[in-house]
């Protein structure tokens, strides 16, 4: 009985601390534009209001942000997922010589610090074209998401009892069907989680997005919240802003409602295991 | 899939067999070669060429700007930086938010774990909504939080008894700093605390049992039993983060602008490379913050004295 | 702002430069490409790079603000098309000097605030404007566009500053109004009668607007001989520079600072005006919209509220107002500068100054718009006339391709205010401005 009142109290204080910021944001973001600037600090809406969601849906750089953000991080995931499977695998699974190598350099990119690379890539990405495109960003987020789709998917690799597949082609299988039928389903969750952890990556970054960009045609969402404006051109329209905030947030809960369990095996896999 | 023979013992017996070895790991380190390298070339293409050039650059004074009064100066950008108030203030300044936000979140996540640990009901609820936090935008806890503790529009100064509703968080330094380790600490917490938990549940159950057997209180039993058995899981907790708090930046962008002192090393490389076009100094930041990422990341590592690759390897 | 096509225009932005060597690099490019589709028309396109505007009010019919201009001047030869840039100016520099710096070929119009004119002038990434753009625009916006002697952009619109005041207020201290005030005595009426005197003193550009109207009205300037670019002459430890100093100083600890001084813009600084007529208000520096703003507002603090020139640093010396706004630049880099050459005269006519002024609040740049009866009906008189000669007569911040760099190292000896001592730190910013423009320190 003590421990279930314990655990109870435990559940609402983790509830709490994870819930309580965004229910914040969002009753925010139902205050009006003009009760926010006059200053509202109390915790809910004395007018709720559905017009700064019809707001930030009619802007269409917004919009353009949300397709670019969506865009890029899906390309920049689906290529990373593919580069990491095939180094994954080979890391798992082969014995090679200088895999440690690729395990430190996965490392050192994983821990480097962004902000230093932001200038040098800005002068290489304008001579090349680079600056202010879709690939401009694709690149740099690939790079690093490789390394923890790397460590992820080849932990989920070595867990999986490969002599299965040579136990399907004695059964008569071929060697496509024994693959197909037999690793891809045991491999498939840890691809998946990757690709998560990856997209999850691309979604938050601001730093690329603000440096190497400078219109719609790259410009990914965190970087776009920069170009709320208020009533007052000198503030950002705080619920405005608390609204786009809200829908960039959603599709993340989505994800986190629908792959909860995938995205905590491998988050706990990829880096504890190691 | 030809290759799927690595878990065969090493033949040991007669020459031919060792040649057959030899000759079969050499194909197979062509072959994982072969596979990792794509992924290699795309890690060093972002990461190399531009460390080489932010090298190159950072013995030049040189501004974007204008262009035709670039000269050679070389190591004065370094000297200039390492001799700067400006520089240490903003070093002192992330190895702050580092060490408070790793600490507290060690603390908390700790807990976390230890209750989702326990947890019989309510599991998937609580692992929804601990990833939520984990998912969120960076910067849209860097805005929440702001809000939060802003003087017009903000509840915290309503709600927290001993500070007056006049009360400027961001008016001064250490306040400034305590909303920017805030929000921080909020968003990353639940990454601890989940890959403690990883931790947690390699602990066997039966060595707890023994340790409550022998009248081994709970506090003992954590220092004992739990937290040594851990040892690896906080290592990697503490240095994964610990690298990531260091490079803080949205939440300063978002939250002060690095005003009232509140600057982070990355900040201030930030502002010389992207804001001022000072390519050269910049550039001897960019080096320079790259030199204490990895130094910090060798004195972590040495402390804990964990090898990850080798921890890595066996898996 | 309506961009009907945005994936097409962005693809006639970018003709195919995209050549990298890498086939990975090559297979996104030309799937992006594919994706894009859509065809060229014949007639060019201008894009313009525009600052954002105010919202427009919900009764506004048609394309408001810079939209609307470009609207206007599209013409059967070109079609002006805008983007948009970031909200802070110091944003719109980063964005705009990384095109520029890539000679950029997009740009062809931008919008530019008069700090960073100077700046992109002396880069080379302006293009020269109509020779008669200087005609009948007041001296201040004149100043704020010009370089080296000449002007390098035309204005669209000029902004100043003047006090904005609740006159129960002023009336309550005794003060009259009708007279040139000075910053002690309207920082001592606004303490005696439980007043704020409002002021922008965040860690950003705009602090320094109020630090260099300080130094400029008492007769000095923050630098000089900035043609000589990183070896300009520093002039803040001068008498000017204590004068100013010792204003905010005495301002951050007295009761009549707002308590977010040391974050305090343009818009935080509205609310201190008195929200109804019962608070007791206070004083404020401010730009032109707040007439606007105001009048939105509670209508009893509207009726109440005052406007007088620029509080003078010294006694009996006519203050310089700080100047703002927005100059239209030609990228040098624009493949169609000479019908960016029309279009510019077009944008920056006075019928469309008036216009915008009607829309936005933003006051015009030329003269003669002064005293035209659209404008005439929605402004006083009294108060565009203090409009015009606040503008005429401002105190620009000086013209240097380095101000960027002097204005941080300025706000890191003045920021927060409360810790300006008008003993030590006239003398430590000049030091450190000499030391940053010799690259010998970070800033």
């Amino acid at each position: 009985m003590r421990t279930k009142v314990g655990q109870g109290i435990g559940l609402v204080l983790i509830l709490l601390w994870c819930l309580f910021p965004v229910a914040w944001i969002f009753s925010l973001s139902f205050k009006s534009v003009e009760e926010a600037a006059a200053g509202s600090p109390q915790f809910l809406p004395k007018d709720p209001t559905l017009d700064t969601y019809r707001e930030v849906l009619a802007n269409d750089d917004f919009q353009r942000a949300l397709i670019n953000s969506f865009g890029i991080s899906l390309i920049a995931t689906t290529l990373s997922v593919i580069l990491a499977t095939l180094a994954a695998y080979a890391i798992a699974r082969l014995d090679f010589t200088g895999k440690r190598v690729v395990l430190s350099i996965a490392l050192a990119i994983a821990m480097f610090p962004v902000v230093s690379l932001v200038g040098p890539l800005f002068d290489q990405w304008r001579v090349l074209g680079l600056f202010d495109t879709w690939p401009g960003l694709i690149i740099p987020y690939m790079s690093f998401t490789l390394p923890l789709a790397i460590w992820t998917l080849s932990a989920f690799f070595r867990e999986i009892p490969w002599e299965m597949e040579q136990a399907a082609q004695v059964d008569g299988a071929t060697a496509w069907q024994a693959f197909r039928k037999v690793i891809v389903p045991l491999a498939a969750p840890g691809v998946f989680t990757a690709a998560i952890l990856t997209f999850f990556f691309a979604w938050n970054d601001f730093v690329f997005g603000i440096s190497l960009t400078s219109t719609t045609d790259a410009r990914p969402v965190p970087a776009q919240l920069a170009f709320f404006v208020g009533p007052d051109q000198f503030n950002a329209p705080t619920s405005t802003l608390a609204a786009a905030s809200m829908m960039v947030t959603v599709p993340i809960i989505i994800i986190v409602l629908l792959f909860q369990r995938k995205i905590v095996a491998g988050l706990t896999s990829g880096a504890v295991k190691g | 899939m030809a290759t799927g023979a690595v878990t065969a013992p090493r033949p040991q017996a007669s020459d031919r067999a060792r040649r057959a070895a030899t000759e079969r790991s050499r194909g197979e380190n062509r072959l994982g070669w072969k596979l990792v390298a794509p992924a290699v070339v795309m890690m060093l293409l972002v990461t190399a060429y531009p460390m080489f050039r932010a090298l190159y650059l950072s013995l030049y004074k040189y501004r974007l700007t204008a262009p035709e009064d670039r000269e050679f100066v070389g190591l004065n950008n370094y000297l200039a930086v390492l001799t700067d108030s400006l520089w240490w203030i903003d070093v002192g300044n992330t190895v702050f938010i580092m060490v408070v936000t790793v600490a507290v979140e060690l603390v908390i996540g700790f807990a976390f774990a230890m209750v989702m640990h326990r947890l019989i009901f309510a599991r998937g609820v609580v692992r929804t909504s601990i990833l939520i936090p984990y998912g969120i935008i960076t910067v849209v806890s860097a805005f929440a939080w702001q809000f939060a503790f802003s003087l017009n529009n903000g509840f915290v100064n309503g709600w927290l008894p001993f500070v007056g509703d006049d009360f400027n968080w961001f008016g001064s330094k250490w306040p400034a700093l305590f909303a920017i380790c805030v929000s921080e600490i909020w968003k990353t917490t639940p990454f601890m605390s989940l890959l403690l938990l990883a931790g947690l549940s390699q602990i066997s159950e039966d060595m707890l049992e023994a340790a409550k057997v022998d009248g081994a209180t709970w506090w003992q039993r954590l220092w004992k039993v739990i937290i040594p058995n851990m040892r690896a899981a906080i290592m990697v907790a503490v240095l994964f983060r610990a690298l990531d708090a260091f490079r803080i930046f949205d939440n300063i962008y978002v939250m002060t602008r690095g005003a009232q002192g509140t600057e982070s090393a990355s900040f201030l490389t930030y502002r010389q490379v992207i804001e001022q076009f000072e390519l050269g100094i910049g550039s001897a930041l960019s080096v320079l913050l790259f030199l204490s990422v990895m130094l910090i990341a060798f004195l972590l590592v040495k402390l804990f004295r964990v090898d990850l690759a080798a921890a890595r390897q066996e898996g | 702002m309506g961009r009907p096509e945005p994936v097409t225009a962005s693809r006639r932005k970018h003709p195919r430069r995209r050549q990298v060597a890498l086939g990975m690099v090559a297979v996104i490019a030309s799937s992006l490409l594919a994706a894009c589709g859509g065809g060229d028309s014949g007639k060019p396109t201008l894009t313009w790079y525009i600052n954002p505007d105010p919202t427009a009010p919900d009764d506004f019919k048609g394309t408001f603000g810079q939209a609307g201009i470009a609207e206007r001047c599209s013409t059967d030869q070109y079609t002006v098309e805008t983007e948009l840039l970031p909200q802070s100016a110091t944003e719109q520099r980063i964005q705009l000097l990384r095109r520029l710096a890539a000679e950029d070929t997009s740009i062809d119009l931008m919008s530019l605030d008069p700090v960073f004119t100077a700046e992109f002038a002396d880069a080379g990434y302006l293009a020269p404007v109509p020779a008669n753009a200087s005609e009948g625009v007041l001296q201040g916006a004149v100043e704020g566009a010009s370089w080296d002697g000449k002007l390098v952009a035309a204005p669209l619109w000029a902004n100043t500053q003047v006090l904005w005041y609740r006159k129960s207020l002023a009336e309550a201290a005794r003060l009259d109004m009708s007279q040139p005030v000075t910053w002690d005595q309207v920082i001592d009426a606004a303490v005696e009668n439980k007043g704020t005197v409002g002021v922008q003193a965040n860690k950003y550009e705009g602090y320094v607007v109020w630090i260099n109207a300080l130094i400029t009205s008492a007769g000095g300037a923050i630098i000089t001989e900035t043609d000589k670019g990183a070896d300009a002459a520093v002039g803040v430890d001068s008498e000017a520079g204590t004068v100013a100093a010792g204003i905010v100083e005495k301002l951050a600890n007295s009761s009549a600072a707002q308590a977010d001084i040391s974050v305090s813009n343009e818009g935080t600084v509205i609310p201190y005006l008195g929200e109804k007529a019962s608070d007791p208000g206070g004083f404020m520096v401010n730009w032109t919209f707040i007439y606007a703003t105001v009048k939105g507002g509670d209508e009893a603090v509207f009726k109440d509220l005052g406007w007088a020139r620029y509080p003078q640093s010294v006694e009996g010396k006519e203050s310089r107002p700080p100047i703002g706004g927005i100059n239209i630049g030609i990228s040098a880099f624009s493949e169609n500068s000479d019908l960016a050459t029309q279009a510019v005269e077009c944008i920056t006519s006075e019928e469309n100054q008036i216009q915008y002024a009607i829309e936005t609040g933003n006051m015009p740049a030329s003269e003669a718009t002064y005293d035209s009866e659209a404008l005439k009906e929605q402004f006083p008189t009294d108060l565009l006339e203090l409009f015009r000669e606040s503008i005429d007569t401002a105190g620009p911040r000086p013209p240097s391709p380095y101000w960027n760099t002097v204005v941080s190292a300025v706000l890191s000896k003045w920021h927060p205010p409360s810790q300006v001592d008008e003993q030590t730190t006239p003398q430590e910013t000049a030091t450190f401005i000499n030391a940053v423009l010799d690259g010998d320190a970070l800033v």
